[in-house]
């Protein structure tokens, strides 16, 4: 807690998230004294990058954490409202878990509990960021709970910055499957849509619990077979969506006639709280792979200071995103592999967790995220990939062997 | 009769067994003695002895279908037999030799565990062996190695041992019977997963009587049988010859343990673990000498079981505690099995066998040398001929081994001095050669066309002259002792540096060329001029390691690029140039010619082979190469940008500012770069035009499969053979790999069959071995039409096919990978012989150190080195005397570990509520829940309450299975508010004493009360002051915790009012680790005593609340008031009613005072009554003393039979019980 004085003279923020469960875990600490393994070993890290994903390790491998110098020479210092609501939502999944944020919220003490999921959660996620950017974490998390998970995600479900509700449920879901996931339970259902700034979107998330995951050898890319997508509109004209769809359709036509994008305006309570719109596609292949690329549009966040101009420009022309995503899923097909640049960090972390098990995957260019993956699977699991280039077809080829995690919550009868 | 039947039996089961390709050995029946007669008498049945087949004829109707019930009833048996003998099957994730197995003999003291162990050991190994301490491995055949233990007699050694023992021998002393320490181990060892177990019978040779001692076998075995399963084997020993026992005995015992089959245990399997058959304390001396009481650092050695072991993993020392493990090292093993040459049996030479904690075997091996212990007076120097060897020499050729010898006595410096020289050599070298280069090339264009002899030893090691001076040969042996490996990669390096200056058309017939042995021992520089450009080629003599090879390669690269910044130099301003605009267009590149397209082919090769690069790019670079690979990435951003940029990294820089600089960067999975492409343009379009179904199919798939054969080739050979490009002349040198040339696709083609054939072959091998192992009790007629069965039934044969299918992909795919990046990636394997580094130890585990206590590492899995509470489903153990109490310690085992915790038992109730008891009940399950080191769920556990040796008693007091972890607890138990009215309106009362402040009273709002009499209630609120108490004004205290309630009827002021509630129970954070192995083993290791035990020592009563005491119940006789009635209603009532007043007479009536004088008649009469009288009650008396004895033996008959309804009624009850906790197992089974 000790943090250099002209630190606290910024903004002085205290966050104790459970006041109720520290003071409890003080009194067991106070309490009946014996030899206990009282110092916890913890893993120390530096700075917010990848906050998600060390926070979601730490979980799963119950290794403490201690982050220092969180945006400790910015503007602004310490934790974001979403980094903190992300520590929430995890407290609220698991049991026992202690979080402990200094004065300014550069220095973050976490120390798992044991998930316990449970149904009928709500969580509500902010508008700093998406949903899909808790989603990430979460969906891994609850294949590792007590009991099956089932929550409610309020905030921003369609963003340029994460990747959307939409391709959750097109994308992020098959791959779960191929890792024996089971599809009973495993579902993301979109109440209603919200965009930035304002957000009012809900989905519904519910995950079942598996025992261990399954190896793959999934080095198959296959032929894309058909495309397909969903553009959604929320408080502008439905006719925006066609224009989208019409422009995507113009790129396509000439690789492949399958092409079939959805509409969804939304109007009403549904609709959210901010105009925009946006698209989701994504490509199958013959071999079961999907491939995809999405975005949104909507005036910018009104926190964001310097971008006030920004907020007065006009948005882009619907034709143009129609175009644009268009053009990113056949740079994403190009590359080759059988998940698309954002899909690839996820990927890595499920082979990493799977049992004792050669995995072996194929992917395109390495993205930087999934290279922050690796280098975090490797520190907190232990798991080190052999990563071999293929020039033949210009993809990178990915080996491991699983950790071998086991949901150890889960109880026995 | 009966030989004519058997004769036919034999014939026919003989062709059987020539369908069948290998059959049993038929049953021969007697032909005489006692028994064929007895037969034959039983038996007269005409058809006796005709086969089936031959019956059936005879007689069809009896064969024929009669019953559809019964048929269907026989298939379901059948089905249901054969489903019950199906296991779910597991995947064996090991590979390569097994680690010995470990056998654990075990036993009561003085029963005979060290002499077999020897008389094993004489057995397989004809060594003596003196005495037994520590683990001993052997090489007990062709395919097995085994590791004897012997169980030290207390139960922390018994528990230790049941974690790693493979197989059990328990010897039992068969003159006394079993021992309690038999059935702890057994216990022991049923709760941490069942290894095999063999009993061992001694001491037979006491018994005089034959009968006896078969009597005394028969009824051991029966009791050994029902502890185990029926047909469970118990070896009998019959006595001593010459102290040891019998050689055919042993013999026979060592064939049972060479058959044994290990079936994998899931906890062992999920755990690496490693029994420590070596032990060292490497603490530097001067520390141990400054302070003797400092942490030590130890090294352990033994052989990696269970899974693979992982760099990082954290371990647990049996008895120490948990350590992280500083250094893991693999180091050939001490007791290799012999080659796998084709032959019967063991040579006598392969017999080996290593027990260093025994001090025997001669070989010694450490981290970096082997000793070979021999004793003093077998040492004899061989004099040092320093001068005389010349003249020997001359004489006549010395044997290459004395040779060696005789230059290993005369040597003037240590191996190690010799070493690090040669170690710098080896590493001031690369600077060397890179330097070297130009001005090879310079001086080279002054020798031209000339053949340069060179000596590389002579050349790179000037300290090696001084023994120059003796012959060739001699040198040669110096070279091969110690300085071979570097010599080797020396030339190799020399090489590889004039391999700059080729091109790899030339390099490649250098590799032919080395294949070619020939007689002189040094290789050729042959430099010459050709096509205007200096050439050295190497020609070389040497054989070459396989794995120097490699290495060669990956120096073949880096001094390529390093030549490469050379080349530019020499270049000159041609390159500059090039570099300047790489990104330049074709016309410029043509003008450039050649210089610019090998730069072509360098990129394109660097990106081929970029395979270390992307791992390096990844996860850091291996710290040994720093100094390279540091200049060669400077190298790389300074000039080199576009060509040595892998292909797949595109972005590397900005990778490089991703873990370099900001810390602090947006976490977002999202790649939002995107190249900017028009894909609108045709072209581009036709580009990806494959990836799509309306593409070309064929060539999409040529495009997966040669990514899968590239993938699953080694990669090496692509990178030798694979296409390059001759720098100078910009010829292309192309092996088709890439393109349709159909040759290398054939090659490939086949290769991958082959593959397949393999694992098909493997598969099916492994089937054949799976099914023996799992049924060897069973019937081998019986598993061979079952199987035929389960042949039928897909889905298990589908589930066993996939795992090993598993399997085999594992292997091939780890295979492929060479050596350090396997272990990175997998671990070290299991079966390899592993030195551990541990540090900072207490010093006592090296001061109390006791070879023959074994020591136990096991790895532990993620997540548990974290304590927390668990829930276990326990059972007191039905021969443990007592029922144990809640908050008493018990010392627990699981998993790996032992230790002292402070366990509440509870029972779920059927609300799913955890209801506290406070004594285990007596023949049931209960939950315990405890804080301690988590353990996976379904692990086993023992609880041990006494560890003392001394206890007459069974010593293990519950098993358990964990079922859960939590961090918290949730165990509730009852309590009971009372309180008293202290002021009662209609309906509602006001309730003192039962809450002690306002505060509870709301907590409470609403709560249920109940009055002794059975009138409800519920809690209001708390009291107003001015209503239920005294005032304040008035002077009285306001009283706290007084709460209004309102009951369903009125009630009274002598009413006691109950709350009923529960209340959370808290499980103390308490746990002890059993630090046996810091202590003398001999001492009883002490913690946390149980209450009764304190008492006892402090001799202190068992405390006693008086009011909990019963006392006889007193009930005062009641005392009414006289009944008073008023004067107005005794005026009003009838006379007969009115209390008649009639005063207390002071003198007697008449009649009572008056004296009777009886006549002499009435006198006798009345005499005579009296008499009577007497008589009679006389009599009564009799009777009733008669009656009294009767009643009394009634009585004593009641209570008898009293006794014994009441010990049925409790045999019944618990028989109720018993059946209850199955039915409720079953129920919980359905549920699952």
């Amino acid at each position: 807690m000790s943090i250099k004085s002209e630190k606290i003279l910024g903004r002085k923020r205290r966050r104790e998230l459970s006041p109720r469960r520290s003071s409890k875990l003080l009194k067991t600490r106070n309490g009946i004294s014996g030899s206990r393994m009282g110092k916890f070993s913890y893993m120390r890290l530096k700075g917010s990058q990848n906050l998600r994903l060390r926070l979601l390790l730490s979980t799963l491998s119950s290794t403490p954490i201690l982050i220092d110098d969180i945006r400790a020479d910015a503007t602004w210092p310490g934790l974001r409202p979403h980094e903190v609501s992300l520590l929430r939502l995890l407290e609220k999944v698991s049991d026992d878990c202690v979080v402990e944020i200094n004065e300014t919220g550069t220095k973050l003490k976490y120390k798992p509990g044991i998930v316990m999921s449970g149904r009928h959660l709500v969580h509500d996620c902010g508008t700093s960021r998406s949903i899909g950017y808790f989603l990430e974490p979460l969906v891994v998390l609850g294949l590792f709970g007590k009991k099956p998970l089932s929550i409610r995600l309020k905030g921003i479900t369609n963003d340029s910055k994460d990747p959307s509700v939409d391709t959750f449920r097109s994308t992020t879901l098959p791959i779960l499957k191929q890792f024996g996931v089971p599809s009973e339970g495993l579902d993301l259902k979109i109440e209603s849509r919200g965009v930035p700034p304002h957000g009012g979107g809900q989905v519904m998330l519910s995950v079942p619990i598996v025992d261990s995951l399954k190896a793959i050898t999934w080095i198959d890319e296959g032929m894309v077979k058909r495309i397909r997508g969903i553009t959604f509109s929320t408080r502008v004209s439905a006719q925006f969506e066609n224009t989208m769809i019409h422009a995507a359709r113009g790129i396509f036509n000439r690789s492949l006639p399958d092409v079939h994008i959805f509409t969804d305006h939304k109007a009403g309570e549904q609709a959210g709280k901010s105009p925009g719109y946006g698209i989701s596609l994504y490509a199958e292949t013959t071999s079961g792979c999907v491939i995809s690329a999405d975005t949104a549009v909507s005036y910018a966040r009104g926190e964001d200071e310097g971008e006030l101009e920004d907020e007065k420009k006009e948005l882009s022309p619907p034709g143009d995103v129609g175009e644009e995503i268009a053009s990113a899923l056949l740079d994403e097909i190009e590359q080759g592999g059988v998940v698309d640049s954002t899909h690839q960090g996820l990927l890595f972390l499920l082979c990493a967790l799977c049992p004792q098990d050669v995995s072996k995957v194929c992917v395109g260019k390495l993205a930087p995220y999934a290279i922050e993956v690796l280098r975090h699977i490797r520190d907190f699991l232990g798991v080190k990939f052999v990563i071999k280039p293929d020039p033949s077809t210009e993809t990178v080829i990915l080996k491991c062997v699983g950790c071998g995690l086991k949901n150890l919550s889960r109880k026995v009868s | 009769m009966a030989k004519e039947s058997g004769g036919s039996h034999q014939k026919n089961k003989k062709k059987n067994d020539e369908s069948n390709e290998q059959g049993h050995k038929s049953h021969r029946t007697r032909k005489s003695g006692a028994s064929a007669k007895k037969k034959s008498k039983s038996k007269p049945n005409s058809n006796e002895g005709l086969t089936q087949e031959q019956k059936k004829l005879n007689n069809p109707k009896a064969f024929a279908f009669t019953s559809t019930v019964k048929a269907k009833r026989l298939q379901s048996r059948a089905t249901e037999k054969e489903q019950k003998r199906l296991h779910v099957p597991k995947i064996d994730r090991t590979t390569g030799e097994p680690a010995p197995f470990v056998v654990v003999v075990q036993g009561p003291p003085q029963v005979g565990k060290s002499l077999l162990i020897k008389c094993l050991v004489k057995h397989y190994t004809k060594h003596n062996l003196p005495e037994v301490r520590g683990p001993i491995t052997i090489v007990s055949g062709k395919q097995r190695r085994l590791q004897f233990v012997e169980c030290p007699n207390d139960i922390n050694g018994m528990i230790d041992c049941a974690k790693f023992a493979d197989l059990a021998l328990l010897l039992i002393d068969g003159s006394y019977g079993f021992e309690m320490e038999t059935f702890e181990f057994l216990n022991i060892l049923q709760n941490h997963g069942f290894p095999r177990v063999m009993g061992v019978l001694t001491h037979l040779d006491k018994f005089k009587d034959v009968k006896k001692l078969k009597k005394t076998k028969q009824r051991l075995k029966h009791r050994f049988w029902t502890e185990i399963y029926d047909g469970a084997k118990l070896f009998y020993l019959s006595g001593l010859i010459h102290g040891k026992y019998t050689k055919r005995e042993v013999h026979n015992l060592a064939r049972f343990i060479s058959v044994m089959k290990f079936p994998p245990l899931s906890w062992r399997t999920s755990h690496p673990y490693i029994l420590v058959d070596r032990f060292e304390d490497v603490t530097p001396p001067e520390k141990v000498h400054m302070n003797s009481k400092c942490d030590r650092n130890v090294t352990l050695y033994g052989y990696l079981r269970g899974c693979n072991l992982k760099k990082g993993t954290k371990a647990h020392i049996a008895g120490v505690g948990d350590y992280p493990l500083s250094g893991i090292m693999a180091l050939p093993d001490p007791c290799p099995l012999p080659s796998a040459a084709k032959k019967k049996g063991l040579r006598d030479k392969e017999k080996l066998f290593y027990a260093p904690m025994s001090g025997l075997g001669d070989l010694l091996y450490d981290k970096d040398a082997v000793y070979i212990n021999i004793n003093d007076h077998f040492v004899q120097f061989s004099k040092d001929d320093g001068t005389n060897s010349e003249g020997i020499h001359k004489g006549k050729q010395r044997d290459v081994g004395v040779e060696l010898v005789k230059s290993l006595q005369k040597t003037k410096y240590s191996v190690d001095e010799k070493l690090e020289k040669s170690f710098i050599t080896l590493f001031g070298k690369k600077p060397n050669s890179s330097s070297e280069a130009p001005s090879g090339s310079v001086n080279a264009h002054e020798l031209a066309n000339q053949e340069v002899p060179l000596e590389p030893v002579e050349h790179y090691q000037p300290e090696i002259k001084d023994e120059d001076g003796e012959s060739d040969e001699d040198s040669d042996t110096e070279d091969e002792d110690g300085l071979e490996s570097s010599d080797g990669e020396k030339i190799l390096k020399r090489k590889s540096s004039s391999g700059i200056m080729d091109d790899s058309s030339d390099e490649e017939t250098n590799y032919a060329s080395e294949q070619q042995p020939q007689t002189q021992s040094n290789f050729k520089e042959q430099i010459d001029f050709h096509e205007g450009r200096v050439r050295r080629k190497a020609v070389f003599e040497n054989e070459m390691d396989i794995d120097n090879l490699k290495d060669s390669d990956e120096d073949d690269e880096n001094d390529e690029d390093s030549s490469d910044g050379d080349e530019t130099e020499n270049g000159g301003d041609e390159h500059a140039s090039t570099r300047s605009d790489s990104s330049t267009d074709d016309g410029e590149d043509d003008e450039m010619g050649n210089v610019s397209k090998w730069k072509e082919s360098l990129a394109e090769r660097t990106s081929s082979r970029q395979n270390i690069n992307l791992m390096q790019l990844v996860y850091g670079k291996p710290s040994s190469k720093t100094s390279n690979e540091m200049n060669e990435s400077s190298d790389e951003e300074s000039e080199d940008d576009e060509f040595f940029k892998p292909k797949g990294e595109g972005s590397k820089t900005s990778k490089e500012g991703v873990n370099g600089n900001d810390v602090d960067l947006d976490d977002c999975s999202k790649f939002l770069k995107r190249s900017q492409k028009d894909w609108r343009n045709e072209d581009l379009i036709a580009s990806i035009r494959d990836r799509f179904v309306t593409g070309d199919w064929s060539k999409a798939s040529l495009r997966n499969q040669l990514s899968e054969v590239t993938a699953a080739d080694n990669d090496d050979d692509d990178a030798v053979f694979g296409e390059f490009e001759d720098l100078e002349t910009g010829q292309k040198y192309e092996i088709h790999q890439a393109g349709d040339s159909g040759d290398t696709c054939m090659n490939d083609d086949l290769a991958a069959e082959d593959r397949r054939l393999k694992k098909l072959a493997l598969r099916a091998k492994f089937d054949a071995q799976y099914d023996g192992s799992e049924f060897p009790d069973e019937d081998d007629d019986d598993t061979k039409s079952s199987r035929g069965q389960s042949n039928g039934s897909g889905f298990f044969t589908k589930l066993k096919e996939e795992i090993e299918l598993r399997k085999q992909v594992n292997i091939a795919e780890l295979n492929e990978l060479d050596e350090v990046t396997r272990i990175e990636v997998e671990g070290y394997r299991t079966g390899t012989y592993l030195r551990l580094e541990i540090h900072d130890v207490p010093f006592e585990m090296v001061e109390n150190f006791d070879p023959c206590h074994p020591l136990l590492v096991g790895g532990l899995a993620l997540g548990e080195e974290n304590v927390g509470y668990m829930q276990v489903r326990l059972k007191r153990h039905r021969w443990h005397k007592k029922v144990l109490k809640t908050r008493d310690p018990i010392i627990v085992s699981i998993g790996w570990r032992r230790y002292q915790t402070v366990p509440i038992y509870a029972i779920e109730d059927r609300n799913g509520r955890h209801r506290m008891l406070k004594y285990t009940p007596e023949h049931m399950h209960c939950l315990a829940m405890f804080w301690g080191p988590l353990a996976p769920p379904h692990t086993g556990v023992v609880a041990v309450q006494n560890l003392s040796n001394n206890q007459a008693s069974f010593r293990i007091t519950a098993t358990a299975t964990v079922l859960e972890f939590n961090h918290a607890a949730r165990i509730v138990k009852k309590i009971k508010l009372v309180g008293y009215a202290c002021k009662i309106f209609k309906k509602t009362a006001f309730i003192e004493d039962m809450f002690t402040s306002d505060l509870e009273i709301a907590r409470f709002e609403g709560a249920a009360i109940r009055t002794v009499s059975g009138i409800r209630g519920q809690v209001k609120k708390a009291a107003k002051e001015e209503v239920a108490n005294k005032s304040k004004k008035k002077g009285g205290h306001a009283k706290e915790g007084i709460a209004r309630c309102t009951f369903e009827d009125k009630i009274k002021k002598g009413d006691i009012v109950f709350l009923r509630a529960w209340t959370q129970v808290d499980v103390p954070c308490f746990y002890n680790p059993l630090t046996t192995a810091l202590q003398p083993r001999d001492e009883t290791w002490l913690g946390m005593k149980t209450v009764s035990e304190l008492r006892r020592e402090q001799n202190l009563p068992v405390p006693v609340n008086k009011d909990s005491l019963y006392r006889p119940i007193e009930r005062k006789p009641r005392k009414f008031n006289p009944l008073v009635i008023p004067k107005s209603l005794q005026a009003a009532l009838p006379f007969a009613s009115k209390p008649k007043n009639i005063p207390h007479r002071r003198r007697p009536l008449l009649e009572n005072r008056r004296a009777v004088v009886m006549e002499p008649h009435e006198r006798k009469v009345h005499a005579l009554v009296q008499h009577l009288q007497l008589i009679r009650n006389e009599k009564m008396k009799k009777r009733k003393l008669k009656e009294e004895a009767k009643r009394k033996a009634q009585e004593a008959e009641r209570s008898k039979e009293e006794q014994l309804s009441k010990k049925r009624q409790r045999e019944e009850r618990r028989g109720r019980y018993i059946e209850q906790e199955k039915l409720k197992k079953k129920i919980r089974r359905n549920t699952d």
